[in-house]
């Protein structure tokens, strides 16, 4: 795990129209070379709200909702990968406008808990989507993540899937609950894996195995530490956000 | 900087160069209730009254002691404190906020509050002294010298100090003998000869006071007239020009077609529109959120890792264009929940379309805002957004800390705000044709 002392590019973020000088400097996501792999645009506004909830000292009421916001511009970025087609529509002034409709069905998958944190996001932008869950725990006697419980929409198969995990460290519960999803019918390619903050290693290994499966990411950070943590990271999502 | 400003096109509220007309006349003349009566024939929010009351000088420990013994001559020019008239009157006619002085009788000193002017289309000055300093006089468009009988006048006098002011007859008696009858000849009376017109028996008098209306209407449709050929102008050398670089237009993504689409279909149920609307505008902050200004911060993680960060500066607070702006508020409010939100109503004349001014309320200390976001849902020949970021513009908030969100824009509307704001930041989700009639809020409000 060499990757701790790998570094984070920096860079000077803002709209184009102000000078360099103008633009503060702030560490922006690591770039992967994988065309599945989606990051956030680095905006100040996002690297804003990614400041606040690494920050140890936000306060539990803030780190939710600033990781909603995030969560949210997750969710219509994820969304923005599902198909249309063309439709055209006439306005209440008359005039025609030649927009798009969506197509195909849609459902989320939490992996528990972290993942569920994720659900409210997803819901403020598909009001009455399915959510089926998945919970997956480390092993204790083989350290390797085991499914213990899953309970998913009938029809999954006929459907576009947006898993939901906030922490995307070493991917392995995230290929575990894909491998769910395909033995359930789900195609690879209609899988979209949302999470906040992502590690190089995790994303490479993951996109790698499934190089089907469409991962949308505010931020792929530095790299792991030894017990397997992103760093910088955020801590733990799931005490975070629930019990902390 | 030399570039901003040779390029920047002007313009003019319609506020600006505002109408004064003085009126002047002895105490008890009637000159207030001339005003009031003007005011009320008018019946129109643009006319205000600035009473010269509030520019008494405010009175040193032997000058309050006489005023309380009713030896203080409040009658002579000498009381008024023309230089601060003079400078607010000059702020007004240059279509700014002025702050006014208020003037407390009870103290014989001006409170430490003030009451402010702002985007009068129409002044009333009125006062005993409101013809006597020269340099008033330059400004004034109409001069009316209020005349009444001096028996009518103190006995006026007498019931208004009494009841208004708090005085006894007495001590009314005196003043009058000592101060106001000396003073009106000395002072008052000369006025006559620089007035333009001279009002014998006040608000009885019917053929003056339709004069002076018809005067001022008359004013106010040059001032309508002169507003939309300023709004053409603008609009002539732009409607081809390419847009200005702070112009951002939200990337047409297959998401944003989507619910664009929804939104603009004419068949979509009330319910599905503001629910799409809400979440389109959500997004619209979102990304106006990335043109205010931010600083540099290192923050630690639980984990004790350090991560160097943005936070933003100061305080952003939003101003919503009324009605249509209040579609955007939900939005607002997903995104910053405690913004600091102020409102203004600009209404298109029916008539003749041109953008009005009814109502104002900002936070109290906008221009110390690090951010300023307006929400106006539609921009079509840009008259609306260009008097909101004018009345920003005059209460202090420095153009670059403006940021103005729309969902639909037209290039016309689109380049004249920024030719004559080339600082404003524009956030836009789509354009659409010029001119297009507002029917977003009506779709919202479902009225």
């Amino acid at each position: 795990m060499a990757s701790k002392d790998a570094q984070s590019p920096k860079q000077s973020v803002g709209p184009d129209y102000r000078s360099e000088k103008q633009k503060p400097i702030a560490t922006v996501s690591t770039e992967v070379p994988f065309e599945t792999v989606h990051i956030l645009p680095q905006t100040p506004q996002l690297i804003a709200l990614l400041t606040m909830i690494r920050d140890k000292n936000t306060e539990r009421a803030d780190f939710i909702f600033y990781s909603n916001r995030i969560i949210r511009l997750l969710v219509e970025e994820g969304l923005n990968h599902l198909p249309v087609i063309e439709h055209t529509v006439t306005t209440p002034v008359g005039r025609s406008y030649a927009g798009v409709m969506f197509q195909g069905k849609i459902c989320g998958v939490s992996i528990m808990r972290a993942g569920e944190a994720m659900e409210e996001g997803l819901r403020n932008c598909c009001r009455s989507v399915r959510i089926g869950k998945i919970l997956i725990q480390r092993d204790e006697e083989t350290s390797m993540p085991k499914l213990f419980y899953d309970k998913l929409p009938e029809d999954i198969a006929e459907r576009w899937v947006l898993l939901l995990d906030p922490m995307f460290a070493t991917g392995g519960s995230a290929a575990m609950a894909v491998e769910v999803l395909i033995s359930r019918g789900v195609p690879e390619d209609r899988i979209l894996f949302l999470n906040l903050i992502a590690s190089p290693e995790g994303v490479g290994n993951f996109a790698k195995k499934f190089p089907k499966v469409r991962v949308v990411t505010a931020f792929i950070d530095q790299g792991l530490d030894e017990k397997n943590y992103i760093v910088p990271g955020l801590g733990d999502f799931g005490d975070r956000f629930y019990t902390m | 900087m030399a570039d901003i400003v040779s390029k920047r096109a002007h313009y003019s509220p319609p506020w600006a160069d505002v109408c004064i007309i003085g009126i002047a006349g002895s105490s008890g003349s009637g000159k207030s209730t001339l005003s009031h009566a003007i005011v009320s024939k008018l019946n129109l929010p643009w006319v205000v009254i600035l009473s010269m009351d509030s520019f008494y000088k405010s009175l040193d420990a032997e000058g309050s002691r006489k005023a309380f013994l009713n030896e203080y001559d409040f009658d002579s020019p000498d009381a008024v404190d023309f230089d601060v008239l003079v400078d607010r009157l000059r702020d007004l006619k240059a279509g700014k906020r002025a702050e006014i002085p208020i003037y407390s009788f009870a103290k014989h000193a001006r409170e430490k509050e003030t009451t402010s002017i702002y985007s009068p289309h129409v002044l009333i000055l009125e006062g005993i002294f409101a013809l006597y300093d020269e340099r008033v006089l330059e400004l004034l468009d109409m001069k009316i010298f209020c005349e009444a009988d001096a028996d009518t006048c103190l006995s006026r006098r007498i019931l208004r100090d009494v009841s208004e002011r708090g005085r006894d007859i007495e001590g009314c008696i005196k003043q009058w003998f000592s101060f106001v009858k000396p003073n009106f000849e000395q002072f008052v009376e000369p006025q006559r000869k620089v007035a333009d017109i001279i009002v014998p028996r006040g608000v009885e008098n019917r053929v003056a006071i339709t004069m002076v209306i018809q005067y001022i209407e008359r004013k106010l449709i040059e001032k309508s007239k002169a507003h939309r050929a300023e709004l053409r102008k603008l609009g002539q050398s732009s409607e081809d020009d390419p847009l200005s670089n702070q112009v951002l237009i939200l990337e047409q993504s297959s998401q944003v077609k989507g619910m664009n689409t929804i939104i603009q279909d004419i068949d979509t149920s009330a319910e599905d529109f503001i629910f799409y609307f809400d979440r389109m505008a959500t997004l619209l902050v979102e990304n106006a959120m990335n043109n205010i200004y931010f600083k540099e911060e290192t923050v630690e993680t639980p984990a004790g890792n350090k991560y160097n960060g943005l936070t933003a500066i100061g305080e952003t607070s939003a101003v919503v264009v009324l009605r249509a702006g209040s579609v955007f508020e939900t939005g607002l409010k997903r995104v910053l929940p405690d913004c600091r939100t102020g409102r203004l109503l600009i209404q298109s004349n029916i008539r003749t379309g041109e953008p009005e001014l009814h109502y104002l309320k900002l936070p109290g200390n906008i221009e110390t805002h690090d951010n300023v976001l307006i929400l106006d849902p539609q921009m079509s020949s840009g008259g609306a957004a260009l008097m909101a970021v004018q009345v920003l513009v005059d209460h202090g908030v420095p153009e670059d800390k403006i940021v103005f969100v729309t969902y639909f824009a037209g290039r016309l509307g689109l380049n004249r705000l920024t030719k004559v704001f080339p600082e404003v930041n524009v956030v836009v989700c789509t354009m659409v044709a010029d001119f297009e009639e507002r029917w977003i809020e009506r779709k919202y409000f479902g009225c």
